[in-house]
């Protein structure tokens, strides 16, 4: 078994689909947590100059570095069997995958506004515009495979299912946003209910974001 | 060979990779380009768009949509995806930065306040796009001294979204004139027969 370190802030943002896919293949990693804020930081430090685009998260495999957190996640899913098992499947996941983190994308451009009321405003719109559509597309997406009732591809977890988890906690961690998308919505709770994920959303830091 | 049939608006845009991917490949396509001008798009295209967005992927009757899903499929399928998970992660990686540069440069594209757009696109060309291009040399660099491809010894689809970054640079070797390595790949890739043959037949487009 290789040697695993992921690097990245303490926060979710963009190392957790990372740090799920470890926990849902139960392979032990370094989950090495930075920090860029207090008086004695430890990013940028030595490690900026580790990083392949000079970010993070990276990762290193028995000291080798990947950047990219979905390139990343890719690669250990693909490691793990947990990236689909077909050139066709892996496709189709990675197309979800691409279509979540677009969702991603548009909350960053709102959550981080320091202007309450702005922000608040945004994610009103958000709420009521944006996210049913996006999700409308992936709840359809999901019912095509199998009624909806298993995975959003194939027959088993894929790093797609692991990606709502983590959708689902990035748009605010509120069940009232998904009633319109109950085959998602039940989706969502199978996976975060899975022995490994529920061990680790209990214990994992609690993070704003 | 299944029938391949990939939709897009009239440009190169975010299809321009898979394009490359096929011509690469020497296989052949359906290469359909949907005009919004008299309201081709949304038409009845907007609907069998998992996302209703384009480009997707038609291969036979099953659809894939966002651009890097389906390169990285085309690329897989014809053997130009890279040959372990490691460097197909390193190829994907080389892509996600592509994807990032993009993103920077759509932050002023469409900026309509002319002074503003000229203010951001200076901060790209003299700040943001050096550093990227010189986290890019220097991974070709560390694959046998830069000299070959961006990953293992032979073609992928990372070599390819280079050849075609050059195009949505402006079509000029200015911006890659501190990154030599990089220049001296996209020459070759864009005088590799099939690649050549491509650019010079394709439809002449403005993005």
């Amino acid at each position: 078994m290789p040697n695993y370190k992921l690097v990245y802030f303490d926060g979710r943002g963009r190392g957790e689909l990372v740090r799920l896919v470890f926990k849902a293949a139960g392979v032990p990693f370094e989950d090495v947590r930075l920090d860029d804020e207090s008086a004695t930081p430890t990013w940028p430090g030595e490690w900026k100059a580790k990083c392949p685009f000079g970010q993070l998260p990276t990762a290193f495999i028995d000291d080798k570095p990947l950047a990219q957190s979905k390139s990343i996640a890719r690669y250990l899913a693909k490691e793990f069997k947990l990236a689909g098992n077909t050139n066709w499947e892996q496709a189709r996941v990675d197309m979800i995958i691409d279509a979540i983190d677009d969702i991603s994308t548009e909350v960053g451009k709102f959550m981080w506004l320091t202007d309450e009321t702005k922000k608040a405003e945004l994610r009103e719109k958000f709420n009521a515009e944006s996210l049913p559509r996006h999700l409308g597309n992936l709840e359809n997406i999901l019912k095509e495979n199998n009624s909806g009732n298993g995975y959003f591809v194939g027959d088993s977890l894929t790093w797609a299912d692991l990606g709502l988890v983590n959708l689902y906690d990035r748009v605010g961690g509120v069940d009232a946003l998904f009633t319109n998308f109950p085959l998602l919505a039940a989706l969502n709770k199978r996976v975060r209910d899975l022995p490994n994920i529920a061990a680790y959303i209990k214990a994992r830091p609690l993070s704003p974001w | 060979m299944p029938n391949y049939k990939l939709v897009y608006f009239p440009g190169r845009g975010r299809a321009e990779v898979s394009r490359l991917i096929f011509k690469a490949a020497g296989v052949p396509f359906e290469d359909v380009r949907i005009n919004t001008a008299n309201g081709e798009w949304p038409g009845e295209t907007k609907a069998k768009c998992p996302f209703g967005q384009m480009p997707v992927l038609f291969v036979d009757d099953k659809v894939l949509a966002q651009s890097k899903a389906i390169g990285r499929y085309l690329a897989r399928e014809f053997n130009l995806a890279g040959k372990t998970n490691w460097d197909q992660a390193r190829a994907d990686m080389i892509l996600d930065q592509f994807e990032d540069i993009g993103t920077e440069i759509y932050k002023f594209m469409f900026e309509k306040d002319a002074a503003k757009k000229a203010e951001l696109s200076e901060k790209f060309n003299s700040e943001t796009l050096p550093r990227h291009l010189g986290y890019l040399e220097n991974l070709l660099k560390e694959n046998n001294g830069g000299t070959g491809f961006f990953v293992g010894d032979s073609l992928t689809w990372a070599d390819l979204a280079l050849a075609n970054a050059y195009d949505h640079l402006g079509g000029t070797d200015a911006p890659f004139a501190n990154s030599p390595l990089l220049a001296g790949l996209i020459k070759r890739i864009r005088a590799t027969p099939s690649v050549a043959e491509w650019i010079s037949t394709r439809p002449q487009t403005p993005f």
